[in-house]
This record gives C-alpha cells, sequence and structure tokens, in this order.
C-alpha cells in the first residue's frame, strides 16, 4: 500500500512539473481568470464612481449567483475540465511519450490515479482559487458593509457553498473528461455531447435529470436562478437532492468513473501511428 | 540517356488555370472526409431540418392534407414568414457550427504540424490560393446545410404561395438567406483555419471553436451582469449574428430579435455598426493569425 502511494505521489510530481501552469494551458487560465479580472473591474469602477449607488449589495450577490451558474458551471469549469483532463492521456498520445509511463513497473491504475490527481490539483487551484477571489472582489466597493456581509451574515457560508460546488464541479467533470481522453481519439465529440445533455438538464424528465453532474450542483447552490423566458415554460421541475445524497453521490459517481477508466487503461494499447 | 545527364528539368505539362487551382485542395479533402462515417451520418442527418420544413409549407398549402391530419386550422398556427425562415436559417447554422469545429481544425493543422506547407508553396500555388482552398472545403458543406436548402425552401414556399408575386413580395427573405448566411459561414471559416492554423492538435482546435463561441458568448453575459452594461454583446458572435439578419431579413427590431440560437436580448440591442465593426474586427484577427502562420519556412527557437 505504501509503494503504491509513493507511486502516485511520483506521477502526481511528474504531472505538476508538466502541467501545471504550462504555456500550453493558456486558454484554460483565462477561463479561469476572466471573471476574476471582470469583478476587479467592478470594483475599481465602481471605487472610481464613489459608489454612486446604482446597485445594492444583494443585487451584487444576485449577480454572482447568476455568474456562477451561468459562466463557471456551464462554461468555465466544463470547458477547464475538458482542457485539462482530456490532455492528461491523449496529449501524451500525440507527444508520444505515453510509452514511457507503460514501460515502467507501475500498475495503469495508479498512472490513472496520479494523472487524476494531478489534474484535480490544477482545476482545483484555478476555478476553486477564481471562485474565491471573485465572491470576495464582487462586493468590495461596498467597503465595511461587504466584510459585515461575509463575517457576520450570509457571505461565509454562500462562499462556502460556492467553493464545495466549484471543486465537486472539478472532480465530477475531471472524472467524465478523464474517461473521454482515454476512450476517444477525439474528446471533443464527447465534450460536445456532454455539454449538449447537461445544457439540456432543466428541460429532461425528473429520471433523466439525474443522470447529469449540474443536477446535483445546481441544488448546492445557495442562491437559485431561474431559466430566463421563454424556456421557463419547458422547465420540468424536480424535487431537488438533498445534500446528503447530492454531494457522496457525486463523488461516488467520480470514483467509479474513475475506476472504469483506471481498468480500462489495464487493456489500453499504443498505436502511435493512428 | 546517360544518368548523369538526368539533371533538374521543370514540368513542362499543361497547368490548371490559376483562377481554378485552388480547387484542388477541396478535391482531395472531399474524399478523405468521405471516408469518415461520422461526418457522413452528421451531413446527412443536417437535412432533417429543411425536410421537416418542407414538409411544413407543402402541408400549409395543402388542403386536403390538413383535412386528412384532421388540423384544419393548422395554417394559423404555424406563419411561413420571417421568423420562420430565420428560424431555420439558425437552426442550420448551428449544425454548420459543429460541423466546422469538428471539420476545420483538421485543415490546416497536419500540414503545419509535419511541416508539409511548403510542399505546397514550392509549387505554383500561393499562400492565398492556400487559404481559399481549405475554405472552399469548409464553405461548400455549410452552404449545402444553410442557403442552399434555405433558398430551396423560399422557391418552394414562393411556387406554392403566389409564385413570382409572392418573391417579389418578399426578396428580403432570400437576400437575408443567402448573405446572411455568407456572413455566418465566413466568420466560422476564418475561424477555423485560424484555430487549425495555431492549435496543432484538432481536438483542442475545437475545443476553441465552441470556446470562442459559447465561453465567449457567457462571459459578454457575465460582463453585461456584472457591470450592469449591454456592450458585453460584443463578445456574443451568436447575438451579433442575430442583429445583422434582422437587419438583412428586413424583419422589424421590435417583434424579431433573431432566429434559433443566434439572437439578440429585447432591450439590450447595439447599434448595427457596432455589430458589423465587432464582427469585421474578428474577421480581420482570424486573417491576421493566418498571415502568421501560412508561410513557407518557419523559424523555430
Amino acid at each position: 500500500m505504501n509503494l503504491w502511494m509513493r507511486q502516485i505521489a511520483g506521477v502526481l510530481r511528474l504531472e505538476m512539473k508538466k502541467t501545471f501552469l504550462s504555456r500550453r494551458g493558456w486558454w484554460v487560465y483565462f477561463l479561469a481568470l476572466g471573471p476574476v479580472f471582470l469583478t476587479l473591474g467592478h470594483w475599481l469602477i465602481e471605487i472610481g464612481t464613489h459608489g454612486s449607488g446604482r446597485h445594492s449589495l444583494g443585487e451584487d450577490s444576485l449577480v454572482f449567483a447568476g455568474l456562477f451558474h451561468f459562466y463557471y458551471l456551464r462554461l468555465g469549469i466544463f470547458f477547464g475540465c475538458v482542457g485539462i483532463f482530456s490532455n492528461l492521456f491523449r496529449g501524451e498520445m500525440l507527444e508520444k511519450t505515453l510509452h514511457y509511463y507503460y514501460l515502467t513497473p507501475l500498475r495503469r491504475e495508479l498512472l490513472v490515479a496520479g494523472k487524476y490527481l494531478a489534474g484535480l490539483a490544477t482545476a482545483l487551484f484555478l476555478f476553486v482559487g477564481s471562485t474565491a477571489v471573485s465572491f470576495l472582489l464582487i462586493g468590495r466597493h461596498f467597503g465595511a458593509g461587504y466584510t459585515d456581509y461575509i463575517l457576520h451574515g450570509p457571505g461565509l457560508s454562500q462562499l462556502g457553498s460556492y467553493v464545495l460546488v466549484a471543486a465537486l464541479a472539478c472532480i465530477g467533470y475531471g472524472a467524465v473528461f478523464l474517461m473521454s481522453g482515454i476512450f476517444f481519439r477525439n474528446p471533443m465529440i464527447p465534450a460536445a455531447v456532454v455539454m449538449v445533455w447537461e445544457n439540456l438538464n432543466p428541460f429532461l424528465p425528473t429520471v433523466l435529470k439525474k443522470i447529469s453532474v449540474i443536477f446535483y450542483l445546481k441544488n448546492l447552490c445557495p442562491v437559485e436562478i431561474p431559466i430566463p423566458p421563454p424556456f421557463n415554460v419547458m422547465v420540468i421541475d424536480a424535487d431537488p437532492t438533498p445534500f446528503w445524497i447530492a454531494v457522496p453521490g457525486l463523488l461516488v459517481l467520480s470514483l467509479i468513473l474513475l475506476i472504469y477508466s483506471g481498468l480500462s487503461a489495464r487493456h489500453t494499447e499504443i498505436s502511435y501511428g493512428e | 540517356m546517360a544518368v548523369y545527364k538526368k539533371t533538374y528539368r521543370p514540368y513542362d505539362g499543361a497547368l490548371t488555370p490559376s483562377f481554378t487551382r485552388f480547387l484542388v485542395i477541396p478535391r482531395y479533402a472531399f474524399e478523405e472526409m468521405r471516408k469518415s462515417r461520422f461526418l457522413t451520418i452528421f451531413f446527412i442527418a443536417s437535412f432533417i431540418n429543411p425536410l421537416v420544413c418542407a414538409l411544413i409549407i407543402y402541408v400549409q398549402h395543402n388542403a386536403s392534407a390538413l383535412n386528412l391530419l384532421g388540423v384544419q386550422n393548422a395554417g394559423r398556427l404555424i406563419s411561413i414568414n420571417t421568423t420562420f425562415f430565420m428560424n431555420f436559417l439558425g437552426w442550420q447554422s448551428m449544425l454548420a457550427l459543429f460541423l466546422a469545429a469538428f471539420t476545420g481544425p483538421g485543415q490546416v493543422s497536419p500540414d503545419l504540424a509535419n511541416n508539409a506547407l511548403s510542399l505546397y508553396l514550392a509549387r505554383p500555388f500561393s499562400r492565398v490560393e492556400y487559404v481559399l482552398g481549405k475554405m472552399w472545403i469548409l464553405i461548400v458543406l455549410m452552404s449545402l446545410m444553410t442557403w442552399v436548402p434555405g433558398l430551396l425552401l423560399f422557391m418552394l414556399q414562393a411556387y406554392l404561395e403566389q409564385g413570382w408575386t409572392w418573391m417579389q413580395a418578399n426578396t428580403s427573405l432570400a437576400v437575408g438567406i443567402f448573405v446572411g448566411s455568407w456572413v455566418w459561414l465566413l466568420i466560422l471559416a476564418l475561424m477555423a483555419l485560424a484555430l487549425s492554423a495555431w492549435v496543432k492538435w484538432k481536438p483542442a482546435a475545437g475545443a476553441l471553436m465552441f470556446g470562442v463561441f459559447f465561453v465567449a458568448a457567457g462571459f459578454g453575459v457575465a460582463i453585461n451582469g456584472v457591470q450592469r452594461t449591454r456592450w458585453g454583446h460584443l463578445l456574443n458572435i451568436s447575438a451579433l449574428i442575430g442583429s445583422i439578419w434582422v437587419q438583412l431579413f428586413g424583419a422589424n427590431p421590435a417583434e424579431n430579435n433573431g432566429g434559433m440560437f443566434f439572437r439578440m436580448p429585447q432591450g439590450q440591442e447595439l447599434p448595427l455598426w457596432c455589430c458589423w465593426t465587432a464582427l469585421g474586427v474578428l474577421c480581420l484577427i482570424c486573417l491576421y493569425m493566418l498571415t502568421r502562420k501560412i508561410r513557407g519556412m518557419e523559424v523555430v527557437r
């Protein structure tokens, strides 16, 4: 067991050196940093205009909820995970370096685990960090009022929920796209299918809703954002999943996908010529 | 002939006329594409919507068919008007985006990744012809999905309505379908080639296509939300295209804000010149990216 842990740590170290903040992933960093710059700009503009009272703190909280639902969950984290996790195996295939790993006395399951953890560390650093910083910046121009909102109001619990949801999204989507990177030559096709499926979620029947990552994540968000008209008439309501089912459920689902990826990786063969 | 006499001799056969030379690239590319089962199925599936629309137009004008279906009042349910054609174009244009994202990245990146560009450019074949040839592949495929069936539907409607009179009264629809499609196709083709030239891994280039389209739109909405403005829509290509379509189709902006997937939210409209300028700037950026990468030689540092 100790050997396994050391081997996973070895793969993790190697992968972090190769991929963490590498130049190739510039667009993933842009996805994560975009909202940070946006909220920073908001803070600076509002300070510049001496907080002309155009909006309230509650409105900013609602705007952040919209930003989180429609940007982070559906686009930023989704595409970020496509970029990070699909690349873990497929990128090595393209660079013709995967066989170096396969020639080492290392179980394939451990290689999958090590690579997943490396991708997860990057994704968590980027997206959870970005979520937290954006949340802290969006209402910064309210000064002491915002500090009070965070420390003595619902701010801290909201921040905790957003951070948790962002982390779970990275875990869930990470497992999905690691698997697609192993199974598909072009991970864009499964990514497009998953994207359509996840975005159709509000309109799906209750049973089908539950076969998606976004369904569990949405229920964990502290502020609900309704679907705008005219699409709201097509929304099918489903009972929200309780916290104690949603979080372990998503973790178990990710674990199952990872185990399946690990077992499948045992039978993979390299053919760089294809 | 003695071996020592076998020196360089230039090709002295007939040359392809210079104005059709760029078509050499699509000729081979189409053969290659036909081998992809996924692409073939996707391409065929993209004609389901035009068929359904043709059926709707036919049923609308066929009283006996309406009676047979027991929906005599269906004529009032779906009107064959600007909204109908714009929605048709919107759906088909979205499929064209998917097609461009799947096929576009494979156009230039293999030539660059394998240093094969010099093999093209060593022949009497210019960079412009190379780009034109590569664009032609996408434009032909996407044209068959967008304006070609659109104009056929237009003609079907004209034939079943009052013929020439209806056509004359609704010229703006045909103009909208044709010009509106070409605006979208040019942007897609340029974007696909530019990303393909800069990102050598095909799936990553495909992801970037989606990224530029969906993430930029989402980011634009985020800008609008956070800064309480409407200028974030300048990043939303679909909203910009929607605004331009409204103009080209001659629709009333108060009643119609674009086609399916390509809408500018009501009340957040941008001046039309801004939409045209934003798309023009996007095209220029793509052209600049292509100019930087499509070269017969590359300095590797």
